[in-house]
C-alpha cells in the first residue's frame, strides 16, 4: 500500500500522469480509499479553476484592439 | 482547421489571413501569460507586440515540429526572462520543501490532515488572493504554474518551452502549488 506522502506528492508533481499503469493504479487506488488524499487532490484541482478563473479575470484588461495593433506593426516582408 | 504545412508556408509568405489567424489565437493566450507571470497591463501589451515581432523575424527558423502557439509560449517566456532583472538560477533545495514533509508523520501518513476547502471570500476577493499568492511564487515556479495550471499546457509542452527536464518541471510544479496552498490558507482559503 503506497503512503500518502507519495500518493500527494505524485499527484501535487503531475508525475501520476505519465507513471507506469501499475503505479497509477496503485495511486488511484490509495486515493479510492484515503479521503484526506482525496480532499488533496481536490484542492489542487480548485486551485487550478480559481486561477485560472483569476488569470481570464486579469486578460479581461486586455485592449480591444491589441490585435489590430499587432497585426499593423507586423513586417510584411 | 487548417493543414498545419499549410498554414506555415502561408506564414513563411506573411499571407495576411494566415497572419491574422495567428495573432487572433493567440493575443489573449499571450497577454494572459504575460499577466499572470506578473506584468502589468502595459507591459503585458508590449511584450504580446514584442513577441510577434520576433515571431516574424524567426519564421524561417521555425520548423512546425511544435505548435504555432508553443513556439509563441516560448518567445514570450524568453522575453519575460530577459525582463527579469536577475538571472534565476535552478534551485535544488526550497524550503517549502521541508514545511511539505511538516505534513506527513514519519511513516507517511498525513499529520495535517487537508479539509475540504471552505472560503468565506467572494469571487472577486479569491481572484485577489490569488493574484496576490502568485506574485509571491519564484519566478521558475511561476512559470511552470502559469503555462501548466493556467494556460493548460502538458508536461512535454512545457519541457520544449523551458528546456527542463519532465522532473524538474514536476518538482516546479509541485512547489508552486505547495506555496499557492500555504499562501491561501493565510487568506481565508482553509487547506488542513
Amino acid at each position: 500500500m503506497m503512503k500518502c506522502r507519495e500518493v500527494s506528492t505524485l499527484v501535487s508533481t503531475g508525475d501520476v500522469e505519465t507513471a507506469p499503469l501499475g503505479r497509477r493504479m496503485r495511486v488511484w487506488l490509495h486515493i479510492a480509499m484515503c479521503r484526506h488524499c482525496r480532499r488533496f487532490r481536490r484542492q489542487l484541482e480548485q486551485l487550478r479553476q480559481r486561477a485560472r478563473a483569476a488569470a481570464d479575470e486579469a486578460a479581461a484588461a486586455m485592449p480591444a484592439d491589441l490585435p489590430e495593433r499587432v497585426l499593423r506593426q507586423l513586417p510584411r516582408e | 482547421m487548417p493543414d498545419p504545412s499549410t498554414t506555415l508556408d502561408a506564414l513563411r509568405r506573411r499571407d495576411d489571413a494566415a497572419l491574422r489567424r495567428v495573432v487572433e489565437a493567440n493575443t489573449r493566450k499571450l497577454y494572459r501569460a504575460a499577466r499572470g507571470m506578473g506584468h502589468s497591463n502595459e507591459e503585458a501589451d508590449d511584450l504580446v507586440q514584442e513577441v510577434f515581432l520576433t515571431f516574424m523575424s524567426s519564421l524561417d527558423r521555425f520548423e512546425g515540429r511544435s505548435a504555432v502557439s508553443t513556439w509563441l509560449y516560448g518567445i514570450l517566456l524568453r522575453k519575460v526572462q530577459e525582463r527579469r532583472r536577475e538571472a534565476t538560477r535552478e534551485r535544488t533545495h526550497d524550503p517549502i520543501d521541508e514545511a511539505w514533509e511538516a505534513n506527513f508523520t514519519a511513516d507517511g501518513m498525513w499529520l495535517r490532515k487537508p479539509v475540504d476547502a471552505e472560503s468565506a471570500l467572494t469571487a472577486s476577493q479569491i481572484g485577489e488572493a490569488i493574484r496576490g499568492c502568485m506574485d509571491g511564487l519564484p519566478a521558475p515556479a511561476r512559470d511552470v504554474f502559469v503555462l501548466r495550471q493556467i494556460e493548460g499546457l502538458s508536461a512535454e509542452e512545457v519541457r520544449n518551452i523551458l528546456h527542463l527536464t519532465i522532473t524538474h518541471i514536476g518538482v516546479l510544479l509541485h512547489r508552486a502549488r505547495l506555496r499557492m496552498r500555504a499562501c491561501l490558507d493565510g487568506k481565508g482559503w482553509r487547506t488542513s
